[in-house]
């Protein structure tokens, strides 16, 4: 983990290390991951911007059926390329030290399909359709009928759509929240 | 005014229908709502890319990206300057100010901003009193710790051990597999601070006394036995000394440092898993419980593991909860008959024969045990054939559990827990048994003996799951690859997870009599790991079925608890009655438990402490503690209940509010359009509410609505108001953007009343 070390400065570190819930470790050894996605240009340019399509070769992403929406809620030009500082904060959201309450409002972002701000109907669809993969698609009916479940138990003011309040309730309630929603460094 | 049938029909059915019902002025509506613009705790605010931010589409028209990033940052830094804990310009409140900016759902560049923009508030706000000696020494205390922590957390994470292989098999098997993995480095760095802490104490201090002439001498059979030269060894009880340890003038005292050392170790272990187990309770099973139960959004929302690497693992996760769907939909859509009762007492008492039978099978394995033991024979490897047949006997009964429970009516997951208890019960059974076998019987150094069938078990069981069952499951991989139809192999982690609560209350019981036994269990687990990874990597494959991780881990640390728990009961009731008086370290006292009360503070010369003591091991206050822990548990359970039937009554409150705001909201959206005819429908009587709406509300105008909201029936000014100040952060925003809004007559003060609105409904939420 060492060859890291000449890129930043103690500054740079300890601002990373009271911005994020890493320590100095951590983050230059989240630098190192970076850099294994593009090594010339992150050697150039150590907060270089790559753009989507290098950052979802990134083993975890890869095989995530959201990976385009996590990409996108944590760019800051919200078209997907991240720098490195996008990917730290990512990297920071998923670890273990984030608390459930940032997870659980990062968790609704990228759920929010249409980012008006609340979990529709067509947002769950979305989700619903994603979560069983590519090949099996359950039918119209089955999918309406699991959303109005979802509604059923989770809407509480009635209105047909999770706002974020209600989504939050949904995450205090499940204990395996915090294992699945968790990206290792 | 024409008649306009202005009322919408509400649906008929209770749900609503789903479509949002987006008009403009709908939304500009609710985007000033007060729940919307106070941010929350974790100080909500959208990023830039929402089209239906109208807080910032004004500013985005007249300046670019980068001041409209500083907009948002003020925004933030006056929200946080609300709190004024934060705002000092203490060690402590930056401590907070750096969680808070941690927690900020922003980039990093914002989150800098933020910090800026911050800390030149906080220090303009500074008074620069002085601080005294005490608060200095005080900071400097607290920022000393911190630093400390910070750099524990940072030497932990370069050492920590089996990092990367541990994230390989979670990426390939899921967290349920991995938090297996876990527990095994857990428990074996547990085991590792321990073997350190008896070695340092006990060990070393021996082998100093020892006189260095025995000659090493010893034979296989002695080895697995643990009988012969290992019997007066470091290993076991008997062959520490009673006395002081005397070295280059340092005089050293046995029984003390044994004794200490022992009961420091265990309480220390006791305390440490008490407190993760609650913690881990308290997370998984409290605070997700209590009120509706839900299935579908935690499936929806939690099911997807987001560590997971391997397509593989991604398309069976894929396929799994595709499944799972499938299943829970068609249960919902069979026409659940409620089962009679008679079928359901049926049921019950199958669980409760099936219980007995296993409660029968514990005892007839115990009462085999205890004759086994007692029977005298002359075969020289007897009691090695009787810690064999045990640990064969451990290996198989949770198989045979396995089938008993599947013949009972259980969940899936209740089964799991349930055949755990069970194996448990028979596992601790037997130690117990074996412990009570071994004080009663009248050998000389009983102790030893105790300790020798604690060091054959762990061998024997090392011998069984580090080569006996991994060769099993790479014979059943194989046969998998010739004939893929057959059952795939996977990872059971229900069965391993037992082989290490097995381990480890073995090592319980033989700790005070064998010391060097932890450091043999250190080892096992170490080599455990590997041997097990390996399994997992080339025999096994991903599980079909999603695995309830949390609820297990608590399960597994519930149960390595208890066993520690027994394990001090057992001892301790020893402690009090007898010691061995022939061998090892205590052979001067009369009890154990004399060490402490005679040796270390010698009641026999104090006889009011010696009285106090007694006093509180008489059968009356003992039972006063017990009842007094026995209201507390009931007034808990009492303010549980009560909490949770508020929540019913919360939610449905909630309800009706919604309801309450849709209609208004369609209120304001049909008088935005135009449409502010509120005319009753011929039918109705002058008593009717549209009537007293007409009355008392709306002046009767033909131009120029004012909707003057403290006419309404239901009166504002008769409530109790909140005490808490009215603050309107974005009240300059909010009248920008009335000049905007063409639809709306500008006598039409509904920003007044949105107010009075948020206001009343800011009354309903606190009655």
């Amino acid at each position: 983990m060492g060859q890291g070390k000449s890129q930043f400065t103690e500054e740079e570190l300890q601002d990373y290390e009271d911005l994020t819930y890493f320590t100095k470790k951590e983050v230059l050894y989240a630098h190192q991951k970076f850099k294994a996605l593009a090594p010339e240009k992150v050697g150039h340019n150590k907060n270089a911007k790559l753009p989507m399509a290098k950052v979802l070769t990134y083993p975890e992403l890869k095989v995530n059926p959201f990976k385009d929406r996590i990409c996108k809620v944590f760019s800051s030009s919200n078209d997907g390329d991240c720098t490195f500082e996008d990917f730290l904060d990512m990297m920071s959201v998923f670890s273990e030290m984030a608390p459930k309450a940032v997870k659980a409002e990062h968790a609704f972002r990228i759920f929010d399909f249409d980012g008006d701000d609340m979990i529709g109907v067509s947002d769950l669809r979305e989700v619903i359709q994603r979560l069983c993969g590519p090949e099996l698609k359950l039918t119209d009916s089955e999918i309406q009928q699991l959303v109005q479940n979802v509604l059923e138990e989770a809407d509480l003011d009635d209105d047909g759509a999770l706002s974020f309040a209600e989504f939050e309730h949904i995450i205090d309630k499940s204990s395996d929240f915090c294992h699945a929603f968790r990206i290792r460094l | 005014m024409d008649d306009e049938i202005e009322v919408d029909p509400r649906p008929l059915s209770s749900r609503r229908s789903f479509t949002l019902r987006n008009s403009a002025a709908r939304q500009v509506a609710v985007n000033f709502m007060p729940s919307r613009q106070i941010p929350y705790n974790t100080l909500r605010l959208r990023r830039n890319n929402t089209e239906n931010n109208a807080l910032l589409t004004d500013v985005a028209e007249a300046a670019d990206e980068a001041d409209n990033a500083d907009v948002q940052a003020n925004i933030i830094v006056r929200e946080m300057e609300q709190h004024h804990q934060l705002m000092e310009d203490t060690p402590d409140a930056e401590e907070l100010r750096r969680e808070a900016l941690r927690e900020l759902p922003q980039g990093l560049t914002m989150k800098r901003n933020v910090r800026a923009k911050l800390s030149a508030s906080v220090s303009l706000r500074s008074k620069r009193k002085p601080i005294s000696l005490w608060k200095r020494f005080k900071y400097r205390m607290s920022f000393g710790w911190k630093r400390t922590k910070d750099r524990m957390r940072d030497l932990v994470f370069s050492i920590e051990l089996w990092y990367e292989a541990i994230r390989n098999i979670e990426g390939h098997f899921g967290s349920a597999v991995g938090s297996y993995f876990y527990l095994v480095r857990w428990l074996f760095t547990m085991n590792l601070l321990l073997s350190g802490m008896v070695i340092l104490f006990v060990v070393v201090p021996q082998v100093l006394h020892d006189k260095p002439d025995r000659t090493v001498n010893f034979g296989f059979w002695d080895f697995i036995s643990g009988q012969g030269w290992l019997e007066d060894s470091l290993l076991f009880y008997a062959h520490y000394h009673d006395g002081a340890v005397v070295t280059a003038g340092l005089s050293y005292y046995m029984p003390f440092a044994y004794f200490f050392t022992m009961v420091c170790l265990y309480l220390t272990c006791f305390a440490v898993l008490c407190y993760r187990t609650a913690y881990s309770y308290r997370r998984n099973f409290i605070e997700t419980g209590g009120g509706v139960t839900l299935i579908f959004a935690n499936k929806v929302f939690c099911g997807w593991d987001f560590g997971i690497v391997s397509h593989k693992a991604a398309e069976l996760t894929s396929t799994s909860i595709y499944n799972e769907f499938k299943e829970l939909l068609s249960e919902q859509n069979r026409n659940k008959v409620s089962m009679p009762v008679c079928v359901r007492i049926c049921q019950y008492m199958t669980n409760v024969v099936a219980t007995g039978l296993v409660l029968a099978l514990v005892v007839a394995v115990n009462w085999g045990l205890w004759h086994m033991l007692e029977a005298e024979t002359e075969w020289a490897v007897w009691e090695l054939a009787v810690s064999a047949l045990l640990t064969l006997v451990v290996t198989l009964c949770p198989l045979v559990f396995y089938g008993v429970v599947k013949l009972e009516y259980y969940t899936r997951r209740t089964a799991v827990y349930v055949t755990l208890a069970r194996t448990w019960l028979l596992d601790m059974g037997a130690l117990m048994l074996l412990l009570v076998y071994w004080s009663r019987s009248n050998t000389d150094c009983w102790e030893t003996r105790f300790g020798q069938e604690a060091y054959r078990l762990v061998l024997l069981d090392a011998v069984v799951s580090l080569l006996v069952l991994p060769a099993i499951e790479f014979i059943r991989a194989l046969i998998y690859k010739l004939n893929p139809d057959s059952s795939a192999p996977e990872f059971n982690i229900a069965y391993n997870s037992l082989t290490l609560i097995y381990n480890q209350g073995v090592l319980w019981f033989g700790l005070l009599f064998s010391p060097l036994l932890v450091v043999a269990v250190t080892i096992k687990f170490f080599i455990l790991f590997y041997v097990k990874r390996e399994c997992a990597l080339r025999a096994c494959q991903p599980a079909r079925k999603v695995w309830r991780a949390a609820q297990t881990q608590t399960v597994l640390y519930v149960l390595v608890t208890l066993s520690l728990f027994a394990t001090l009961f057992g001892l301790g009731s020893l402690f009090f009655r007898s010691s061995s008086k022939v061998c090892g370290p205590f052979r001067g006292y009369e009890t154990v438990y004399s060490v402490l009360s005679e040796g270390a503070l010698r009641l026999s010369e104090h006889p009011a402490a010696a009285t106090i003591l007694a006093f509180f091991g008489r059968p009356g206050p003992l039972a006063f503690i017990l009842l007094f822990l026995c209201v507390s548990v009931y007034y808990m359970r009492a303010r549980a209940l009560a909490h949770s039937s508020m929540v019913v009554i919360l939610r449905h409150m909630l309800v009706l509010q919604a309801k309450d705001k849709d209609f208004l909201l369609n209120a304001i959206a049909k008088v935005s359009n135009g449409e502010w005819s509120y005319s009753p429908k011929a039918a109705e009587g002058p008593d009717s509410h549209t009537w007293k709406y007409i009355r008392d509300v709306r002046k009767p105008s033909n131009s120029g609505f004012h909707f003057d909201a403290s006419r309404l029936s239901h009166s504002f000014g008769d409530r109790p108001r909140s005490r808490v100040k009215e603050y309107r952060p974005y009240s300059h925003l909010t009248e920008r953007s009335k000049s905007n809004d063409g639809d709306t007559d500008s006598s039409f003060s509904w920003q007044g009343s949105s107010s009075r609105l948020a206001q009343a409904e800011d009354d309903k939420r606190w009655p």
